[in-house]
């Protein structure tokens, strides 16, 4: 069914919505939300000790640092509400999404594109503002950056999608949230 | 694949040898920031959707090749370092590489008024 022509995008060699491109892609982000819950427990104080095996305390005055603590909850609990997000948008929507379901595919491009962004910002500050580096931070923004190309295929055909429906007759807002009857009258 | 792969390690280099050779801090900080800069956009353009990011390396590159003399670094080993990756970032981020499959006219086609995917539907 996943291979079935029709869920090939016009223009394009390969359905990228198939599950074998999505579930690595939400095993990333599942990982993902498995290192910063961790670390999130650590800067609630509900654990009292923190891994880490290359950078001495490291990890204790990044997880402990004011541009960590700078929202209202810590910056690790934000990491593992975004990598959920990207596990939750990644998974919802069956192998033709890019087509039925655009809101999804787009909510999914925007929460890995950013979460990777601020993920590689916190890897600057590490050793900027305070010389040291996190282990876990390290792996956690890898991970995260890890996740943006295999990702984007698909954000970019449920993008030329919209395209092709504004240049239809049907509504763009209906075809946007999935109504089938608008994304019908779209080639 | 090699490309993007040689342009990671260079910017690992970066985040790892201020701590070796006793840069200046300014050096340092410059290493330290633009080394996951060019790692990120290295790893993004391992995916041929996404090739297009080797491209966001050059201004970095560019950067890197004039830095010394911009920032006033004394350390010879961070001038060298800084013009050398560099000039191998902006070699490494021009290879193209393979781009075997199509994807309806790629990012470039949401700007055109005929893109290859809308022709190709009709």
């Amino acid at each position: 069914m996943a291979n079935n022509p029709s869920y090939i995008p016009p223009g394009w060699d390969y359905n990228p919505a198939t599950w074998d491109q999505r579930i690595p892609i939400v095993i990333l982000a599942v990982v993902g939300v498995f290192i910063a819950s961790y670390l999130a427990l650590y800067q609630l104080e509900i654990i009292d000790t923190v891994w880490e095996p290359f950078f001495g305390d490291g990890s204790v005055i990044i997880l402990n640092s004011k541009v960590s603590h700078v929202l209202p909850i810590p910056d690790a609990a934000i990491g593992a509400i975004g990598y959920f997000v990207d596990a939750v948008t990644g998974i919802i929507g069956g192998t033709k999404r890019w087509k039925t379901m655009p809101w999804i595919v787009i909510v999914f491009g925007l929460a890995v594109g950013p979460l990777g962004f601020v993920s590689v910002m916190l890897v600057v500050f590490q050793p900027v503002l305070f010389s040291a580096w996190c282990t876990l931070c390290l792996c956690s923004a890898v991970i995260s950056i890890a996740m943006i190309g295999p990702a984007m295929d698909e954000m970019l055909a449920s993008l030329q999608f919209m395209q092709r429906v504004k240049k239809s007759e049907a509504s763009t807002w209906k075809a946007f949230w999935g109504v089938q009857s608008e994304i019908e009258k779209v080639k | 694949m090699w490309a993007r792969i040689i342009n990671t390690i260079l910017g690992l280099w970066l985040m790892i040898a201020p701590s070796f050779f006793e840069y200046s801090s300014l050096a340092a900080d410059n290493g330290h920031i633009l080394g996951p800069v060019i790692i990120t956009f290295s790893v993004i353009a391992f995916w041929e959707a996404t090739r297009v990011l080797r491209k966001w390396n050059y201004p970095i590159a560019i950067w890197l090749i004039i830095a010394p003399w911009v920032l006033g670094y004394e350390n010879n080993i961070a001038i060298i370092s800084d013009i050398g990756v560099g000039v191998l970032v902006l070699l490494f981020a021009s290879v193209k590489g393979k781009i075997e499959k199509n994807y309806g006219g790629g990012w470039s086609s949401l700007w055109k008024k005929n893109p290859k995917h809308l022709k190709q539907s009709e």
